[in-house]
């Protein structure tokens, strides 16, 4: 991955710190990164997507995983709260109207609107491109009444993509993305959030009640699969692959700074060819997704919308997406392995791999795998050819 | 080079002769460093002459020969001083 230019690591600098300060209470209690949200506003991060124009800071796609890849070092969930704000922001960047554009852009770029994505639906199975909300118009309005039992920072967000039928849509298909700030519609939480890991990411049940006008509609009504096939479904591969990633090397690199401590070297051999082995294991488990999701970066700012459709992109990046969440986990797995009980096992260790290992335990299901082997399956029938992009 | 250093390299060097003097310009792979011993080079540095190389200076360049690994040593201490 791309080094991070010096003016970005400098504003992503207190992010790091705050966030690893705050990284082992938000674990514990289940809580949102709130003090971490407040130093990535304050950053101008938040606006990292945003172009100039609109007073962000104009950053690429790999600006963006990379600093996701260096926050999830220190906290996955924090790391998966920032990345899935850019996916937000890059759908509003490149497919709302340029009125709505104006309007919430330079608010996102001042750190005052951190976006909460509202994809998730009771009975789908996380199918990302079908609804069973239906919405009505109503004069200029569109209103709704949703549930998504899902929503990452749902109770901290101040404005959401909400997905939902098209108003008077005809199949499950039909769907519209909505731009919805916070006080526009009636926003419930109607649960808590215990999970095994990932926990910082305070993914409550929510319901959304309301209407807002028919302007925010990002992109053409009912075309939701454009935005996903365009944005959202590789942004959201790229971005919690780049996650993942941070959370295996940020492991293994606290993990090689224990073993190379005096104190510890008396302690090991450190010339143990099993030892040696799994480090060696572990790294190439991370050096291998990091090569995939830099390719996958790379090959994403050549396409062409048109090309993004096609099987061979689509193959790659669902691959990215299996490959990181059964790549990571398996490192983080041999450095338990490696360090043992104490260190690999025990809560509140320094080395944090009991977390690490929790948190990256959601990445298969964090969109499954199952489905999308079948998926690739499909496509790879669609491409005779195996055209390798 | 001074004599904590030499004493810290001689060990690691199978082919340089009992009272055979250490030269800046001699190759550290010719007189038997491998990389799988640079690391056990690194801690001794780490233990006998209190300095830590960082990562990006455990180069290939670093360790080709005595006189550019004493440099670099040399380099990371005085880098500890300006940060104090």
């Amino acid at each position: 991955m791309r080094a991070l230019g010096p003016a970005l690591a400098e504003r992503l600098e207190p992010v790091l710190g705050t966030v690893e300060r705050h990284a082992a209470e938000c674990d514990e209690k289940a809580a949102f990164p709130t003090q971490g949200l407040t130093a990535m506003r304050s950053s101008g991060l938040l606006g990292l997507l945003v172009p100039a124009r609109y007073g962000g800071l104009g950053g690429t796609v790999p600006d963006l995983l990379a600093v996701s890849q260096l926050i999830a070092r220190q906290d996955m969930s924090a790391a998966m709260v920032f990345a899935m704000h850019g996916q937000q922001v890059a759908a509003l960047v490149h497919h709302a109207s340029e009125e709505l554009r104006e309007r919430v852009l330079p608010r996102v770029a001042r750190g005052d609107l951190y976006l909460g994505s509202v994809t998730t639906e009771a009975g789908k199975g996380g199918h990302l491109l079908s609804s069973g909300t239906a919405t009505r118009r109503e004069g200029d309005l569109i209103e709704l009444d949703r549930m998504a039992p899902i929503v990452t920072g749902g109770a901290h967000a101040d404005a959401y993509l909400i997905t939902a039928l098209a108003p008077g849509a005809t199949s499950e298909g039909q769907v519209s993305l909505v731009y919805a700030e916070r006080d526009q519609l009636d926003v419930q939480v109607l649960g808590g959030w215990d999970p095994m890991g990932m926990r910082g990411t305070h993914s409550v049940p929510m319901r959304f009640t309301g209407a807002v006008p028919h302007d925010q509609v990002v992109g053409a009504p009912g075309d939701f699969r454009r935005v996903t096939v365009d944005v959202f479904a590789p942004l959201a591969h790229l971005g919690w692959s780049a996650c993942w990633l941070g959370t295996a090397a940020g492991a293994l690199s606290r993990t090689l700074r224990l073993l190379r401590s005096p104190e510890e070297r008396r302690r090991r051999d450190l010339k143990s060819e099993l030892l040696l082995t799994r480090l060696s294991r572990a790294r190439q488990r991370i050096d291998t997704v990091q090569a995939m999701l830099s390719h996958t970066a790379d090959v994403y700012g050549t396409l062409s919308e048109r090309e993004r459709g096609g099987a061979p992109w689509q193959l790659l990046v669902n691959a990215l997406k299996v490959t990181a969440s059964e790549q990571c986990p398996a490192a983080v797995e041999e450095l338990v392995e490696l360090v043992g009980l104490r260190h690999g096992y025990l809560r509140n260790q320094p080395l944090a791999l009991e977390r690490a290992l929790r948190d990256l335990r959601s990445a298969s299901l964090n969109y499954g795998n199952d489905r999308l082997h079948l998926a690739n399956g499909s496509l790879s029938l669609l491409d005779q050819e195996t055209t390798l992009v | 080079m001074d004599q904590a250093f030499t004493d810290t390299l001689r060990p690691h060097l199978r082919y340089l002769a009992p009272g055979q003097e250490l030269r800046p310009e001699d190759r550290l792979r010719d007189l038997g460093l491998n990389s799988m011993q640079a690391i056990d080079l690194v801690f001794d540095l780490e233990d006998n002459c209190g300095v830590t190389l960082p990562d990006d200076q455990l180069t290939d360049a670093n360790f080709e020969t005595a006189g550019s690994l004493w440099e670099a040593v040399q380099h990371a201490r005085s880098a500890v001083v300006d940060a104090r």
